[in-house]
Formats: structure tokens, sequence, C-alpha cells
């Protein structure tokens, strides 16, 4: 694969741009906010960067106010019902 | 003893001790001062940068005696003995030979850093220093400070004060020193912080150091090294050794080595300096790490870069020169600023080993990925709950496997295989509300998806009217699609057709805002 040789030249001080590029590609398409700007083609690498730390921390918040939001449900359920195993399933 | 002011800042002392030094007095004086004042440890790490070979790291006893030494020949100047601490420490570190030539260079170095303009100071310690250092024997301290003082044109050092009006200097200095660099950030910063300073820093620096390449500042490294062979070797050695490893130098390449070194040779050194504060002393460390390492720079810089740099300026490429530099500033400032948030980012995502930029953001790039599927689980399963209420429990599970394993990620979940064709709505859903890859199967619900926003949105509300996701509006559609659209579709469903009607009652029940008329059928 051609990103193993750039990967291999690529330490933590250097990435090649090729890589850059298709990295910062893909997390723009994660990325909504990156999404809507791309209109303007020009995104930094660190501009993604941060904007993927970003929607990363938002994301485990979010994670963690719908699994408040499930025990809560779970509460709310009987502890054998089915409802339960789902939701259990769910937090894990 | 002083391990207390050891423990909490000793590399603030050492480098206030400098830095007062440099912004107080002339630059020759400070070095002495640090010295004097028993700011061992401070003199100590700071030498240790300066030197590039900061080997002396912050041993706090080997440092404590060294200064002594330092002291001592600075005492010699005062016309004090020197006392014999400095057998044990050099026996310890030949190193401290060196940073004891290196004493009136650190002034100059931290006058380079904060007031570059004294060359002259700095070219006179560098010849003393180099010619301190040949003879530096380990074990003979005194003999050689005083040696030195006698050559030394070194501006003289006011006595040292008391120890604490030095520590009160460094932590003053240091503060002013990263307010200069960062702005005023704690000392004990964390990464990003640190980061930011090094950055800064490094900037710098760099305006002295760009002139010459930085393989001119390796050699330079090497350059002084030379003078201590024993030092030199080990610290090379050392340099060599951890030029990958220096975590914290990735945004530095070329001061990388350096700091790496620093570093390293610290910790290799400083086994000793590990003191209860030693958690504290780290971040401080990269702290002094790097304005070491930016000392270093300086000292290689203005050893032997700074005549280059002066003869560079004056050619007539001086703007070409100018501009290389302040490209290569931007360039650095860029790069440092991509790695720290590579490291924010490696931070973020658990389970991350991976040394490699690429793997690293392929990691993430999956995290995200997963993360994102997961919560739209959740918000689907949150979203439900109340459905069960309203005696859809049947769905439910089926749903929900029906969601595990439509997703065809496994986060975590441990869903037996789900009944296929009736769940792809949710993976459509899914699908819908984020340009999932096709791994999700989406059949051709798309444009039954589609068919019924608006019709789902209200009762989405209502059960989920803090859910802000998107998704949410969207999970219902499958749902009542398959209701309205596909009532026999799903065989699995068929199953529950007696949950049909009842499912319907639901989705009319819903649309009419009515949770409770589920059997109006």
């Amino acid at each position: 694969m051609s990103n193993r040789r750039s990967r291999q030249s690529s330490s933590a001080l250097r990435i090649s741009d090729d890589q850059m590029i298709d990295l910062v590609s893909k997390l723009c398409q994660l990325l909504p906010e990156i999404r809507e700007r791309r209109r303007s083609d020009k995104v930094s690498a660190s501009k993604v960067l941060q904007e993927t730390c970003n929607y990363i921390r938002k994301l485990h918040r979010e994670v963690d106010n719908l699994s408040d939001r499930l025990s809560q449900l779970l509460d709310a359920v009987d502890e054998d019902s089915h409802e339960a195993s789902v939701i259990r399933s769910l937090l894990m | 003893m002083n391990h207390h002011r050891h423990h909490f800042v000793p590399d603030f002392e050492t480098d206030d001790d400098y830095v007062n030094a440099n912004t107080n007095s002339s630059s020759s004086n400070l070095p002495r001062k640090p010295i004097i004042g028993e700011e061992e440890d401070g003199d100590l790490m700071e030498l240790l940068w300066h030197n590039g070979q900061v080997v002396l790291q912050n041993q706090r006893p080997n440092t404590k005696k060294q200064p002594l030494s330092s002291s001592a020949a600075v005492k010699l100047h005062n016309g004090a003995p020197p006392p014999p601490l400095d057998h044990n420490l050099f026996i310890q570190e030949d190193e401290m030979s060196s940073w004891l030539h290196y004493p009136l260079r650190d002034d100059d170095f931290c006058s380079d850093l904060f007031f570059p303009a004294a060359p002259s100071s700095e070219r006179q310690t560098s010849n003393q220093v180099t010619a301190a250092r040949p003879p530096v024997p380990s074990t003979v301290r005194p003999p050689e400070p005083s040696s030195m003082r006698p050559p030394a044109p070194s501006p003289v050092r006011p006595p040292a004060p008391s120890s604490v009006k030095p520590a009160v200097r460094n932590f003053m200095n240091f503060s002013r020193l990263r307010g200069d660099f960062t702005g005023g950030n704690g000392r004990g910063e964390s990464g990003p912080s640190i980061a930011k300073s090094t950055v800064r820093e490094s900037a710098k620096v760099n305006p002295s150091a760009t002139p010459a390449s930085s393989a001119a500042r390796e050699p330079d490294l090497t350059r002084r090294t030379d003078g201590a062979d024993s030092r030199g070797a080990g610290d090379l050695g050392s340099k060599s050794a951890v030029d990958g490893g220096g975590a914290y130098t990735v945004g530095h390449n070329r001061k990388g080595k350096a700091v790496v070194t620093t570093e390293r040779t610290s910790e290799n050194l400083g086994a000793s300096s590990s003191v209860a504060s030693k958690s504290e002393i780290e971040p401080l460390e990269t702290i002094v790490d790097e304005r070491k390492r930016k000392e270093r720079e300086e000292v290689g810089s203005t050893e032997c870069r700074n005549e280059e740099a002066k003869q560079g300026r004056g050619s007539s490429s001086t703007k070409r020169s100018r501009a290389a530099e302040v490209h290569n500033l931007s360039e650095r400032k860029r790069r440092d600023r991509i790695n720290e948030r590579m490291k924010a980012l490696q931070e973020l995502i658990p389970c991350c080993n991976k040394s490699d930029k690429a793997s690293m953001l392929d990691e993430a790039i999956e995290y995200m990925k997963s993360l994102q599927l997961q919560i739209q689980m959740m918000s689907m399963g949150c979203g439900m709950m109340p459905m069960m209420y309203t005696g859809m429990q049947q769905y439910m599970p089926h749903m929900a496997m029906g969601m595990g394993m439509g997703m065809g990620v496994e986060m975590g979940m441990n869903r037996p295989p789900p009944p296929p064709p009736p769940f792809m709505p949710f993976p459509n859903m899914l699908a819908s509300q984020r340009p999932l890859p096709p791994q999700t199967r989406m059949g051709g619900y798309p444009a039954v998806q589609a068919s019924d926003p608006s019709r789902v949105y209200g009762p989405n509300q209502q059960f989920d009217p803090n859910s802000s996701q998107a998704q949410f509006s969207g999970y219902m559609d499958p749902f009542q699609q398959f209701r309205s659209l596909y009532p026999s579709q799903p065989p699995q469903f068929q199953n529950q057709a007696a949950s049909y009607p009842s499912s319907s009652r639901v989705s009319s029940s819903k649309e009419s805002e009515d949770h409770g008329n589920q059997t109006t059928s």
C-alpha cells in the first residue's frame, strides 16, 4: 500500500502530504462543520485536527448524556424485562 | 537542606537565576550569581542545557554540590575558599565540569535569549569554557574554577544574595520568561500550554537559530561536547539514542534532537534527581528543557552561528535569508501547531498506542465513526424506550438487535445476529443522517425514508424532545414506514402482526399526539 511507504517515512515529526490530504479529506467527511465550511476548500491540517478533537469531545459528551438517559430509563423499567436487557446492551 | 527548594521550583530557580542575571546585571554577572546564591540547583540545571549536553539534569543533591563548586569558583572570585563538595558530584557527572566552565556562558545564553546582544561576552565565555573544558578533571573542581576565574573577563558578580532571594528572583524570572513566551501561563502547565510555550520559544529561538541551519546547530553541540570527551561521548550517545523518543520534542524537528537529548540525559543522569516532586518537576522540566534547548541553540548559535549569522546578514542576501527565516519560522509554527493537535487527539482516542501519525489518524477516523454510530444507536434506544411503554415492546428488542447488526459495527455491544430485512430501515435511517459507508446495508429504503419526515417529526419530538440528534427525526421514519408501507414485509414482523395494529395505533396516536390511544383499534 502506498500509505505504508509514506507511513514509514512519516515519523512523529513529518507526514507526507498525500497522507495528510487523504486523512484530512476523510475527517472532513466526518466532521459536519468542516463539511459545511468545505466550500472554501481551504482547510488547514491544524484546523481539521482541532475540529476533530472538538468533535470527539462533543461525541463523548453526547455518549455520556445518552448513557445517563438510558440509565434512567433502565431504572424505570423492570429489571428482568427484555427492554432492560436491551438498554443494558446499549449502555455497554 | 535545600531539597524543599528543589522540589518546588528547581527549574525556576535556575532559570530565574540566569534570567535575573541576564536581565539585572550585565550578561556576564549572571552566571556567578546563581552559583553564589546557592541556587545550585538552578545553576546546574541551566548549565546543563547550555552545555548542550544537558548532562547535569536536575539532580538536586548533585546540583547542590556542583554549584558549590561553581560557587566555589565564585567564591574564589570573591575570595572565599571553594567548598569541596564537588567531589561526589563530579564523580558522578563529568559534565559538571563542563557545566562549571559554562557558568559564565549561562548568562550569555540567557542574555541571548532575552536580550540577544552580547556576543562579545558570549565569545569570551565560550572561549573560557572551551579553555576550561579540556583540563576539566572530574574531581579537580576547585582549581579549575579558580583557573577560570582569572582568565574569565566575566563581570564581577555581586555576592550571591541569600538563597531565598534568588529563589524569588527565579520565580519571577521564570514567570517573566514564561510570560515572554507564553503570555504568563502557569509553570506546571499541562502539555498543550507547554507545547505552546515551546512553540513560542522555538519561535523566539528561531530568529537566532535560523541563520544557521539545524545542521550547524548540531555541530555546535558537538563542538561543545567535544570539549569534554567523556561527556560528549555520553551525551552524544544519549542524544542519538533518544532522537526518536522525545515525546516532548515532537514539535521540534531541528531542536528535537537536542531537546530529546536534554530530557533523556536529564532522565538518565537525573535518576537521583527524581525527587519527590518529580511529577511536579517534569512539567517544569519540559519547560526548562525547552528553554535549555533554546539556550543550547542559542549558545550554539552564539558560539559559532552568531558570527555566521552576522556575516550572512551582512551579505546581500540578507533579505532573502530573512524571508527564508520567516518562512521557516511560520512553517515551524504550523508544524508545531499540527503536532500539538495530534497529541491532543491522541489523548482523546482510547488505546491509541500508535506512534505513527498516519495510523493514529486512521484510528481517529475509525473511532469517530464508531462513536457516531454508538450515539445514534443509543439515541434510538432512548427514543424507543418510551415506545416500549406504549406497547411496542416486541419491536424494541428486534429493532435493537437489528440496529446492532445493521450497523455492522462492533461497538462493544453483544447482540445476537439480527433478523435481517426488517431492520434495514434503521441503517437507512442512520445513513440518512450521515453518509455512512455502505456497510450499513442500505436497502431500497432511502426513498421510503424520505417520505415521512414531517409526519414523523412530531411524534419524535414528543418522545425525545431534548434529543439533539437529527437522527431522531429519522428514527421513526423506517418504523412508521414499516407500518404504513410495508406492513407485511419482514417475516419477523409478521410474527408480531398482532402488534401491527397496536403499532399503527401507536403511530396514529403519536400523530395525534396521544400516547395512550393504543388500543383504539
